[in-house]
């Protein structure tokens, strides 16, 4: 017979990790909870940079690193468009990527939701006015929730995506 | 105006002529520019003018029989060609000029050729390799042809854009274009035909967080045969969105130019400014920027390092790597108010001084870095499975350098020992001379020790940088330099990030940018992949490109 205390008072198998943010801790969980009601228990996520200048992509990987893990909140990073309930998209899209932004999207199951994340994505940024980019996300598909900043920084991220799982469930 | 017009003889003393390129004396006092004005005077029996820069560099224009035949000699003498780009309407020359800039091992100076063209002229990439995608950006930007030219296709317009279309004429202005619907043409990749070979075409949009670029390989079984890379998805048009700009509205688009970069190319843009218009940069805002370049090298390196363990799934030894650097990232904050410091660096300086007590936080945590960082690399070394896959994998030839320009750590691990800190040393690392990092065999595991030791050298510059700044003000109108008021006139930057060589040149004309030109380390590095992964199999593609580290934004533009 196993005393089941032993399951709530037994130690971590881990190396210990010093480090604690209480208030990425409150989102997080606040996030799991919806994750788990809106989407099922889990929330996949396709990025997809259309000209960025790339520190938004390294802000959003870093949402995997040990000091955000936000895994552990429900949410993967996948490697298809066909995978994903979320496009996040980075930069003010290029005429040069104009086409793949369009059939990625188009790749995607329905229902599907895209988040434009930084300036560049959410209005042109400091490219508006460019002949080079159509200038903001919202130019060729159908944004839902926009994550300013120059790059937003994970946690803004993060909130920009627990805003968004609040909206989807309307 | 230009400050001086000199003669050749008038720069230097008459010295000994270049005769052989293994014999060249390196002493700083003797400037390259001298040995390739010599060899003019040599071929051609005309003594070019010489003009003086602002910043180390000098400019010879040479009418077009001097410039072919003095060319093919200056690729004999191992002069490397490190940027060529296009002018429109140069000073009182109407029409387009071509810099043609090149510099020689071992001299502190570099200098551009300046050529005179019609919307047609001559290519000069089977001399110097490295000017075929200068002379394809080129033809996009200002519809110059070259027509001798290996390779004419488009570099950075893709189908998009229409027939006639070039961004960099003075007579568009820039605003939104139509732009072409339902393209008709491929782009022609390069075939490679025979038993058994097929192509994998990957992206633009990649499977992971990355940035977008397309790979064609054409492959026999497992090793790659060919690889042919295709760009510039990212192309945002960076130069145009600088002209008709004033200089001070324009830090905040070269730190756009790539994200990871931030600091270098506003320290890079700021410095061609500073020199042109006379301005000293205080020696307290010289340090503070050093340490802020050092630090966007660590991370920078970090990410490496941690992605190439990653991308042969040794996830756990990339944990302590991350660690750090999210530690980094958080010491930027505290330094600068943001993670990737921008908004710090600007003309004159800095553009908000940095407390002593961030500073003092940041000595303290590179102590305890410094111990945490040599144990992951500690870790790393002592798995053999992990050494056997970065060992003799994506081997980058020595001989490949000069020819491509190739720059940066990944130069270092093939045997360059070129770091443009040490060769064009600007702001304080002429006073304190990072170490150098050279290893040869030029494989994966190269790379990772090259870039772990520079994280290091890093860290201890950074601890002395900040035990010996010197106390005043960081900008330098608080010094009593005027930054408003940007003379017109032109000159040349360059900076070692943390790929290597990112070169600026600005021409202000009525207080206004013309022309901006920029050329980061990743627009030559880029190309050393193709010859990188041949023979490898496609599985160390991923490896040997995050080994590379090249930045699709700073490339693109």
């Amino acid at each position: 017979m196993v005393n089941p205390l032993t399951y709530v008072f037994r130690s971590k198998v881990t190396e210990k990790f010093e480090f604690s943010d209480i208030e990425l801790e409150a989102l997080g969980s606040e996030l799991k909870a919806e994750v788990n009601q809106v989407f099922g228990h889990s929330l996949a996520i396709r990025e997809l940079d259309s000209g960025s200048d790339n520190s938004t992509e390294i802000e959003i990987s870093n949402l995997g690193t040990p000091h955000y893990d936000v895994e552990r909140f429900g949410i993967s990073f996948v490697a298809s468009p066909r995978h994903a309930d979320v496009l996040l998209v980075t930069g003010a899209v290029t005429l040069n990527m104009a086409e793949a932004v369009l059939k990625t999207y188009e790749a995607m199951p329905a229902p599907k939701f895209v988040v434009a994340v930084g300036d560049d994505a959410c209005n042109g940024g400091i490219y508006r006015g460019s002949y080079a980019v159509l200038g903001g996300v919202d130019k060729i598909l159908p944004v839902d929730i926009k994550i300013p900043g120059n790059p937003p920084s994970p946690k803004e991220i993060l909130r920009g995506i627990f805003a968004l799982v609040k909206k989807a469930s309307g | 105006m230009i400050s001086n017009k000199n003669t050749a003889s008038s720069l230097v003393p008459a010295g000994s002529k270049l005769r052989d390129n293994c014999q060249i004396p390196v002493n700083p006092s003797i400037l390259s520019t001298r040995y390739a004005t010599d060899l003019i005077i040599d071929i051609s029996g005309k003594e070019p003018q010489v003009r003086r820069g602002k910043n180390n560099e000098f400019y010879i224009p040479l009418g077009e029989e001097e410039f072919l035949k003095t060319v093919p000699a200056l690729s004999e003498k191992g002069f490397v060609l490190i940027s060529l780009f296009c002018v429109q309407d140069f000073e009182e020359s109407p029409g387009f000029t071509l810099f043609y800039v090149f510099r020689l091992k071992g001299f502190t100076d570099v200098f551009a050729f300046m050529r005179q063209v019609r919307t047609e002229t001559t290519s000069v990439a089977t001399i110097f390799p490295s000017a075929c995608w200068y002379e394809r950006e080129i033809r996009d930007g200002f519809g110059i042809e070259f027509k001798d030219a290996f390779d004419k296709r488009r570099l950075f317009l893709h189908e998009a854009y229409p027939e006639g279309f070039h961004p960099l004429l003075k007579s568009f202005k820039n605003r939104k274009i139509q732009a072409v619907q339902n393209p008709e043409e491929a782009y022609p990749f390069k075939q490679v035909e025979g038993e058994g070979v097929y192509q994998i075409p990957v992206g633009p949009v990649h499977a992971g967080i990355i940035e977008p670029g397309h790979f064609r390989f054409s492959v026999i079984g497992e090793p790659i045969f060919n690889l042919e890379i295709r760009l510039f998805y990212k192309h945002r048009g960076i130069e145009k969105l600088a002209e008709g700009k004033r200089p001070s509205a324009c830090v905040p688009i070269a730190e756009a130019i790539s994200g990871d970069e931030t600091v270098a190319n506003a320290v890079a843009f700021c410095t061609a400014i500073e020199k042109l218009a006379g301005i000293e940069v205080p020696p307290r805002a010289n340090c503070l920027r050093a340490i802020l370049l050092e630090l966007e090298r660590i991370y920078s390196h970090m990410g490496d390092l941690s992605g190439m363990i990653t991308d042969i799934g040794f996830p756990k030894m990339t944990t302590p790597f991350l660690i750090l650097r999210e530690n980094i990232f958080r010491q930027n904050e505290l330094l600068t108010g943001s993670r990737f410091m921008r908004g710090a660096v600007d003309i004159g300086g800095l553009k908000k001084e940095i407390s002593d007590e961030a500073l003092l936080k940041l000595y303290l945590y590179s102590k305890t870095f410094v111990p945490e960082f040599d144990s992951a690399i500690a870790a790393v070394r002592a798995s053999s499975s992990l050494i056997d896959r970065f060992s003799t994998t994506g081997v980058l030839k020595k001989k490949l350098i000069a020819p491509l320009n190739l720059t940066g750590p990944i130069a270092r691990a093939s045997g360059a020992s070129y770091d443009v800190r040490l060769d064009h040393p600007y702001g304080i690392y002429k006073d304190v001379p990072p170490e150098r990092t050279i290893k040869t065999a030029g494989d994966v595991l190269s790379r990772f020790e090259v870039k772990a030791k520079e994280v290091l050298n890093s860290a201890f510059l950074i601890q002395k940088l900040i035990a010996s700044i010197p106390e005043g003000a960081v900008a330098a109108e608080a010094a009593g330099f005027a930054v408003s008021n940007i003379p017109d006139g032109y000159a040349l930057s360059m900076v070692e990030a943390a790929r290597g060589q990112n070169l600026h040149w600005i021409y202000v004309r009525g207080g206004l940018i013309d022309r901006y030109k920029v050329r980061t380390a990743s627009f030559c590095n880029w190309q050393a992949i193709e010859h990188a992964v041949l023979g490898n199999i496609v599985p160390d593609f991923p490896l040997i490109n995050k080994s590379l580290n090249l930045s699709y934004a700073g490339t693109d533009l």
